[in-house]
């Protein structure tokens, strides 16, 4: 069972220009002291056709975590426009959260990012080489995508919730009643095994 | 009849496998498969009872959902107390829940449904043992344990007071178990399984009871669940799945001989789920016709595979009613209001029905005191008798200091916030409260400004390496930590007069929770609702809305939209950094040690049952073992140890007793001279007092506890009765209208008071005694070493020097008498701690703490361990606390004597014992007008008695039941006052 809980996202300062820092705030909830930090990341996604153009933005250690309902804001600045393709720099595109706990991610939550010209002439004849200081970045924020992972939450010398991921012996799960085993199968081949996608 | 099913109780259409009602009626809980994890829901019962509320949006239909079972939940169960909820699931996992009080609503981030959890339900503990699927769980009368089992064949008991501890594992199916229930009476629990059987443990020592097969001998394992039942009267047990003539029943198992003659016919498939109505009921008396004494009776509903539903009554021979095609698919369980009229049933196609009856359908059902009192002819004084607390709380307050005592009572009650009601009443304000309580303060700051300053605010430093750190800000705290064993045993187990143990647990509680909040810095009676979400981001996500329908029409882009979307659930693997480097080593190394640290589990979770087991044996048997430990170090302080004989080193100046009457002959060289003593029997009888007529009971041997032999006194003074437990066998016994004296094997004398008070501590024999005889307040004593000695009870003694022995045992001589100070093995059942006042600490530097040691503590944990039937531990309990007091008397600890009262009293506060009260508040308030004749002192070693009385009432007050002797008493002491 997930020690840490994200409640709830708030998107600051948006929608804003393209060069202004990102500004999450992060409101979370942890079940017990945890004795190590919390890493948190933004990536941001700079085409969808490859993960080679993803940007790190930041990350920052979060602690000590006692156990609670606590909150921070995320701060990172806006990606280096050199290193996003010129074709995608303008359109939608991806911006991650991602946290994770003893160097395992738990929680990865996904917006659509939405860079447009505000001036009217610019959105019809777009320059070829883009201009990042006419940019306006828009993110959806009301439509967050989460996946959660599960993860050891313990030491690696402590495998005890480890034992929790692994799946039913199948001599057990053969010995079912056959009449259980239809509601109960999961949905296949759509996610990795250990993913909840919560939309 | 009244049926419904409330369409929008759902797990998105998946399968709901169990379904229970809160014991308040005001909620119920589902559990089954969820998305891709299992699911477990609590939904509010107004809307399924009121159409009204259903139609009312301010009512929130579903109160929480939790996913954290991994897999299909199977069963879910609410405790007796309604505190706890417990589910078991595929992931071979027990969770227990507790509501949370602190936090308010919030929604599952990221989930499609907006729906917010109105309640907050936290896991406040995982049990893990099964190694596979959870099938049922169960709670046991009051609270005690909680059972689990599953298809590794396996029971689990859980010790429900100090989770995850594990009090045994039932083995002996050699199938699936798939259903539990508990005896009403909590005598034994049932199991049924696909292994063709139906099995019954005691619960005294957890063995197998009975082994029922043959109903189940043509069953085949086609059922999901085996729900069995126990009928509320404990009388029957009845089955799920069983086969006659080729035909599916459930099976009825009677409590008398376990025999199996009748079944419960008609289904067509085989019966899941079987679940007796909570109520006993008694035939409805028609208007105008007289009463006619009718049997009670029982209802039953059945559930089954042929998805059809029938109902029950025990006094008919057709079923009440049938139900055919009220689902799908099969039904999966039922659960019945605690009022009797109203069910829950649950089916696998995911669907939910509720059945209303009317009383005319069903009957009258009796009442809690009839229940009790059916119980009471039947099994006489047992764990299914429920506390009349109800019957109490309309009990009309006579006094006006008792009602200033109840409201104290019970406002400390709800200053812990947990309490039900205060809970209750928060869920039912529902979220058009929440609203207005958004702009509460926290340190005089709404939530909306720190949030508008939390950048500027947080803290944020740079790690050695460089990197960023940001403190967060903590805005709740979660209140689960407090899973305290103090609170859960404020279930009562007490069948009368918990009132005051409650009231006392709440008081600890609420003596840490200011606590934490001022560690929050928040201010006391903040409200609960604070830390809900903020009404702007409620706006911000509007707004966001609005433009993202907008933004997402005028997007050009397409087609890259999916490619977008695999990145949001992949892991961040391709992320550059050292930490993913770490991850994938991580995962490596995880695959290479997996089967090898499997191994390496079991072989520990072996060593580590092996160990519980080990230290269980210690704490049983091996009680000496402990107490030399203990003794050990007080030994080299005390200095010399006494080789000798007792006899030897009491050289008594007789003369500074005035109430010794005689004075034992010098010792050693006379003691050739042997006088016939009693040999023990295992019971024996007599009549100490013609008027009033006293008769004494004495049986030897009635229990052994941590390895000691308890024997019991019974005490008849006018169709009164007392007991007491002495830690040896009573040899011979003698009485007078004032007094009785009881000789132990051990050459105990224990000297008790007409009520059945000790009136001093247990005095030490040089050696055994022959002859003892008691009249008006003396007791003689003559030994078999020809020793006469004759106590007054009116005098106390004055023990000292103290000479504390390895064994734990401690001895003080008072002249000529030599007091045994403790060492029974009462001290390791006495369960006192509900009464201890929560200032504990005041008393742990007098001298009687300083001779028992740690001893005391051993006693309250181990008082856990021993599954002694609950009179038996009361009795210990009683034991022990007088002897505390006697002791604390002898060694003139007046701070020890003072707080052994008052937990005395409290003790007998709450068992409700009138006669030892009251016996006690004459003896401290003396009489009332002055005569020369009284030889009453008013202190006791320097306390004014009255002073003492004057503590003890508020203790009194708190309990409804003894008004009139508060009253009493009070308007007694305000005479004295007065004059």
């Amino acid at each position: 069972m997930a020690k840490v809980q994200v409640l709830n996202v708030a998107v600051l300062d948006n929608p804003s220009p393209f060069g202004n820092p990102f500004q999450f705030e992060i409101t979370f909830e942890c079940m017990e002291d945890l004795p190590e930090d919390l890493e948190w990341k933004i990536i941001y996604v700079g085409s969808a056709e490859s993960e080679e153009y993803d940007q790190v933005l930041d990350s920052v250690l979060v602690g000590p975590v006692p156990a609670g309902r606590h909150m921070f804001v995320f701060q990172a600045d806006a990606p280096n426009t050199g290193l996003i393709p010129e074709s995608d720099a303008v359109g939608v595109t991806v911006v991650l959260i991602t946290c994770t706990y003893r160097g395992q991610e738990f929680i990865r939550i996904g917006y659509y990012v939405n860079n447009e010209y505000t001036d009217p002439e610019l959105r019809e004849n777009p320059p070829l080489k883009p201009d990042y200081t006419q940019l306006q970045r828009n993110i959806l924020a009301s439509n967050p995508r989460v996946t959660r992972f599960h993860i050891n939450w313990e030491g690696s010398a402590d495998k005890m919730e480890d034992g929790e991921n692994v799946d039913p012996s199948p001599n057990i799960s053969g010995m079912l009643p056959p009449s259980c085993v239809t509601g109960k199968m999961p949905p296949l081949g759509l996610m990795p095994d250990n993913s909840m996608d919560c939309m | 009849m009244k049926l419904l099913k409330p369409s929008w109780v759902s797990h998105n259409g998946k399968p709901i496998f169990s379904v229970d009602i809160h014991p308040d009626g005001t909620k119920f809980a589902t559990g089954g498969q969820g998305e891709d994890s299992g699911k477990v829901m609590i939904w509010n019962m107004a809307p399924v009872l009121r159409e009204e509320d259903e139609k009312n949006e301010n009512v929130p239909k579903m109160l929480c959902q939790m996913d954290n079972h991994l897999a299909c939940v199977n069963c879910v169960r609410w405790s007796n107390n309604g505190l706890y909820l417990a589910s078991g699931g595929d992931d071979k996992l027990v969770m227990v829940w507790r509501r949370a009080a602190l936090i308010g609503p919030s929604t599952v981030f990221g989930s499609s449904s907006k729906l917010a959890n109105v309640e907050q339900w936290r896991c406040v503990t995982i049990l893990r043992n099964h190694t596979g699927d959870v099938m049922d769980v169960a709670w046991s009368p009051h609270d005690v344990w909680l059972a689990s089992c599953s298809v590794d064949n396996t029971i689990v008991i859980w010790n429900a007071r100090k989770f995850p501890e594990m009090v045994t594992c039932l083995r002996g199916h050699t199938g699936l178990v798939k259903g539990l229930t508990w005896d009403p009476v909590g005598k034994y629990i049932a199991s049924q399984a696909d292994d063709h059987s139906l099995k019954v443990w005691r619960t005294m020592d957890w063995q197998m009871e009975a082994n029922i097969t043959k109903p189940f001998s043509e069953c085949g394992g086609t059922t999901h669940v085996l729900r069995l039942s126990w009928s509320p009267d404990g009388q029957y047990l009845v089955s799920a799945h069983a086969m006659n003539n080729s035909g599916p029943t459930a099976q009825i198992v009677e409590r008398d001989g376990w025999k199996t003659n009748m079944d419960f016919v008609g289904h067509r498939k085989a019966v899941t789920v079987v679940k007796f109505n909570p109520k006993i009921f008694k035939k409805k008396q028609k208007n105008g016709s007289s009463p006619k004494p009718s049997c009670p009776y029982c209802c039953c509903a059945v559930g089954s595979k042929d998805r059809s539903l029938s109902v029950w009554l025990t006094s008919l021979k057709r079923p009440l009613v049938v139900i055919h095609d009220l689902f799908d698919k099969s039904i999966m369980d039922i659960s019945w209001t605690l009022t009797g009229l109203g069910m829950l049933v649950c089916s696998m196609d995911g669907t939910v029905a509720y059945l209303d009856f009317s009383l005319d359908e069903l009957g009258d059902p009796l009442s809690e005191e009839e229940k009790n009192s059916i119980h009471q002819n039947i099994y006489g004084k047992s764990l299914a008798i429920t506390s009349t607390e109800a019957q109490l709380s309309t009990t009309i307050i006579e006094n006006p200091e008792i009602l200033k005592y109840q409201q104290e009572r019970q406002n400390s009650q709800a200053n812990v916030g947990l309490g039900g009601a205060t809970a209750a009443a928060a869920a039912a304000s529902g979220p058009e409260s929440s609203t207005p309580k958004l702009n509460s303060v926290m340190n005089g700051e709404s939530l909306e400004d720190i949030r508008k300053n939390l950048l500027k605010k947080q803290v944020e430093t740079r790690t050695a390496d460089g990197r960023r750190r940001i403190t967060p800000l903590c805005i709740a705290q979660l209140d689960t930590g407090d899973f305290s064993p103090a609170l859960f045993n404020s279930a009562p187990i007490l069948p009368s007069g918990s009132s005051v143990s409650n009231q006392l647990t709440s008081q600890l509680s609420s003596d840490s929770s200011p606590g934490q909040a001022s560690s929050l810095g928040l201010r006391p009676g903040h409200d609960p609702m604070l830390t809900s979400p903020p009404a702007k981001g409620l706006e911000d996500n509007k707004d966001g809305v609005m433009k993202s329908t907008l933004l997402l029409t005028s997007a050009s882009k397409i087609e890259p939209m999916k490619a977008l979307d695999s990145r949001f659930t992949e892991r961040s693997k391709a992320t550059p950094g050292v930490t993913s480097a770490i991850t994938s080593i991580d995962v490596k190394h995880k695959e290479d040690s997996s089967s090898d640290s499997e191994d390496k589990m079991a072989s520990i979770n072996k060593n580590l049952s092996f160990n519980k087991r080990k230290q269980d044996l210690l704490m049983d048997g091996g009680e000496v073992v402990e107490k030399r430990k203990k003794g050990r170090p007080r030994k080299d302080k005390m200095a010399p140890t006494f080789p000798q004989p007792f006899t030897q080193i009491t050289a008594p100046p007789a003369e500074r007793e005035p109430s010794r009457a005689a004075a034992p002959p010098p010792p050693a060289p006379v003691t050739v001279l042997r006088l016939p003593t009693p040999s023990p029997r295992k019971t024996f009888s007599l009549q100490v007092s013609m008027e009033p007529s006293v008769f004494l009971e004495v049986e030897n041997e009635v229990s052994v506890v941590a390895g000691s032999k308890l024997s019991q006194l019974r005490c008849s003074r006018d169709g009164r009765d007392w007991n007491t437990l002495l830690p040896s066998s009573v040899v011979t016994a003698a009485g007078s209208s004032d007094v009785l004296a009881v000789a132990c094997e051990d050459r105990m004398l224990s000297v008790f008071s007409s009520c059945g008070r000790r009136l001093l501590p247990a005095i030490q024999m040089g050696s055994p005694v022959s002859t003892l005889h008691c009249s008006a307040h003396f007791v003689m004593a003559l030994t078999a070493g020809a020793a006469l000695s004759v106590w007054s009870v009116l005098e106390h003694f004055q023990g000292v020097p103290v000479v504390g022995l390895s064994n734990g045992k401690s001895y003080c001589f008072s002249s000529s008498t030599l007091i045994a100070d403790k060492g029974d093995s009462m001290v390791q059942c006495a369960d006192f701690r509900s009464c201890l006042p929560s200032h504990d600490a005041s008393v742990s530097s007098g001298p009687l703490a300083v001779m028992q040691g740690r001893n005391l503590n051993a006693g309250r944990l181990a008082s856990r361990l021993s599954s002694t039937p609950h009179h038996l531990q009361q009795s210990m309990t009683l034991a022990f606390l007088e002897n505390q007091l006697a002791s604390a008397l002898t060694l003139q600890s007046a701070q020890e004597y003072r707080y052994w009262l008052l937990v005395y009293a409290r003790f007998l506060v709450n068992e409700g014992s009138e006669f030892r009260l009251r016996e006690l508040c004459k003896e401290l308030l003396g009489p009332v007008h002055k005569s020369a004749a009284s030889s009453w002192e008013p202190t006791t070693l320097g306390l004014r008695k009255r002073d003492l009385l004057r503590e003890v009432l508020p203790v009194i007050g708190e309990n409804l039941r003894f008004q009139r002797l508060f009253t009493e008493y009070q308007d007694q002491l305000e005479l004295l006052r007065n004059k």
